[in-house]
């Protein structure tokens, strides 16, 4: 396994109706690395509309990106060989935000899991694989019985989303990119979810980009944080550095922006919504469409 | 197998599903055996021969619906239109469904300057006024195969198909399963195949029942104003000979009468099909009752 992802100098622009230069700017000039040993969490946060799930899908091949290139053992990962794609792929796994929208309404639960089995050849016979599917569940506190052979519809959102940690369980890729796959998880099940991921990193050695805009989550993982916003990214550091000393104004006013866990302080100091709109007007809510086809 | 269940599943979720499903299934049940009717019909010659038995006779128990104005038997004449007309049916149906699915997937799928072209394609056949086109086209076949009618209906109806179906693939191709197929290493034509394909399955059903109606009242349309091609008898070729001959003052009203009756009922069962799936597909429609 390859031991860096890279993104370096990614851009991606959508066209878009109605805005003065007929495209907007997802992500802007982006370079970060990811190192898979150790194994790390690097969170990164940014309001709505900021270009979070933009990176995501631009690190996970979904999106080719209008300018920059993203780097897996160096090499772009648009331009791999066979063999080297093979490997990106099972190297670098996501963890999507909707545990409804991820799975094919049509089909049961299990498939997701049999269908990682068989692309990657985890199994050779069918017993085996089955055996790694209930090790996975197990590896998330899913009873096997409860979820094989259900539906979608059948299975709660937290029960849906370890669903999709087992299958990264199944295949242990050294980067998970997970694009806020807690968000819509209630607080109780949302620790549990996190605390899977910590599980991940130390028993398995997976390094982890999360992608939140929740800062009470970013506290709760640690590592590392990147801000962003309107697709740059304007800080990067260790959690405690970045949430005691923010270096840019926008980390600060992201900071102010949340109410403090301490009852004492909540709600201290209001900011304005207007406030929050100079430093970061929103992108123009436009009708957009990709600019090149999503392939 | 799994398609098959799921097919199952979506009849006993619809009433009106279901209802016109039985229609259509006795019609065509009716058509398949059309061959055995006539010969009960003819006792050993063939009823509809020109000159089989004296002109228009009046329904009777010899002749359930009469004769008509060559003493061709009218009961074993709509046995056999109504075959022809959803044989018809079937074949503009399903080339117009299969070449709609593959342009629409082209296109929906792969999105870009192929989805421009194709769509401007689409959008041109679809703003072409039809009828006139049939009429034209009806002119110069004159003793044409059912099958070729079929196919000329088909030209202008697969456009229709094109359209509902890559609407849905637009809308279903970013569903974030299809991203998840992606990573686990699919490929273009599996995650159509697999992921989007049991998705559309009703848009599919709905393509094939429009473009199968549209074809059989394409048809009837213009054999009603005597423009029809040749050497194709099907119901509307029935009724058009009812109303040439003025076979209704001739008491003859079966004739007249009992094909646009199956026409109508075969009307309301494709568009009960329809219907029932537009509910089924989209819960807004559905009642308060739920599933
Ligand atoms: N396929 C696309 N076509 C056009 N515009 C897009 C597309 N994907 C994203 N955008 C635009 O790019 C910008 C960044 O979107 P992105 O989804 O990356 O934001 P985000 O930070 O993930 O926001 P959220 O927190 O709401 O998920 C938005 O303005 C969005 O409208
Ligand atoms: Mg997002």
């Amino acid at each position: 396994m390859k031991s860096e992802l890279e993104l370096r100098g990614v851009q991606q622009r959508f066209h878009a109706r109605g805005v003065a230069d007929g495209y907007i700017t997802a992500v802007d000039d982006v370079s970060f690395s990811l190192a898979a040993s150790p194994p790390q969490i690097v969170s990164l946060v940014g309001q709505s509309g900021s270009g979070k799930s933009t990176i995501a899908r631009n690190v996970l091949g979904l999106q080719k990106p209008t300018a920059g290139s993203v780097l897996y053992g160096g090499k772009d990962i648009f331009k791999l060989s066979r063999a080297e794609y093979d490997e990106y792929r099972r190297d670098v796994q996501p963890v999507f935000q909707d545990p409804y929208a991820i799975f094919n309404p049509f089909y049961r639960v299990d498939r997701v899991l049999w269908k990682a089995l068989k692309k990657f050849k985890l199994a050779d016979t069918r017993a085996k694989g089955l055996e790694l599917i209930e090790e996975s569940l197990r590896a998330v506190r899913l009873e096997p019985e409860n979820v094989l052979g259900r539906y979608p519809h059948q299975l709660s959102g937290g029960q849906r989303q370890r669903i999709m940690l087992a299958r990264v369980h199944m295949l242990r890729p050294s980067f998970i990119i997970a694009d806020e796959p807690v968000s819509m998880l209630d607080a109780q099940v949302r620790k549990h979810f996190l605390d899977i991921l910590l599980d991940f990193q130390t028993k398995h050695g997976m390094t982890t980009l999360f992608i939140t805009h929740d800062l009470s989550t970013v506290y709760y993982l640690g590592g590392e944080v990147m801000v962003i916003t309107k697709g740059q990214i304007v800080e990067r550091g260790p959690v405690s550095t970045v949430m005691h000393e923010p270096s840019h104004p926008y980390t600060k006013l992201l900071l102010d922006s949340i109410p403090q866990p301490d009852p004492d302080q909540r709600w201290t100091s209001r900011i304005a919504v207007d406030e929050l709109e100079r430093v970061d007007d929103a992108n123009p809510a436009a009708d957009t469409k990709p600019e090149a086809p999503i392939l | 197998m799994r398609i098959l269940t799921a097919v199952l599943r979506t009849i006993r979720n619809s009433r009106r599903l279901a209802a016109g499903l039985i229609i259509l299934g006795v019609m065509v049940l009716l058509a398949l055996f059309s061959p055995v009717i006539v010969n009960a019909i003819g006792g050993g010659k063939d009823p509809i021969e020109v000159a089989a038995y004296e002109k228009w006779l009046v329904p009777g128990p010899g002749h359930l619906l009469g004769t008509d104005q060559f003493g061709r038997d009218v009961f074993a004449m709509v046995m056999k239109a109504l075959s022809v007309s959803l044989q018809i049916g079937a074949i503009a149906g399903i080339i117009s469904t299969v070449a709609g699915v593959i342009v629409a997937f082209v296109a929906g799928y792969k999105g870009g300057w192929i989805d421009g072209i194709l769509s401007t394609f689409t959008g041109i056949l679809l703003v072409i006024p039809t009828f006139p086109l049939l009429i034209a086209l009806s002119a110069y076949a004159k003793n044409v195969s059912l099958f070729q009618v079929g196919v000329m209906i088909s030209i202008f109806s697969w456009p229709f198909a094109a359209k509902t179906i890559r609407s849905q693939v637009l809308s279903l191709r970013t569903r974030p399963y299809v991203d998840l197929a992606r990573v686990s290493k699919a490929r273009d034509l599996e995650i159509i195949v697999t992921e989007l394909l049991p998705n559309l399955l009703p848009f599919i059903g709905v393509g094939f029942a429009s473009s199968a109606l549209g074809a059989i009242f394409g048809l009837v349309g213009l054999e009603v104003i005597g423009l029809g091609p040749g050497g194709v008898v099907d119901l509307g070729q029935i009724i058009y000979n009812a109303i040439t001959t003025g076979a209704l003052t001739l008491g003859a009203w079966p004739m007249f009468v009992v094909p646009i009756v199956l026409l109508t009922l075969l009307f309301a069962a494709l568009n009960m099909v329809n219907i029932g799936l537009e509910e089924v597909y989209n819960p807004r429609l559905r009642g308060v009752a739920g599933e």
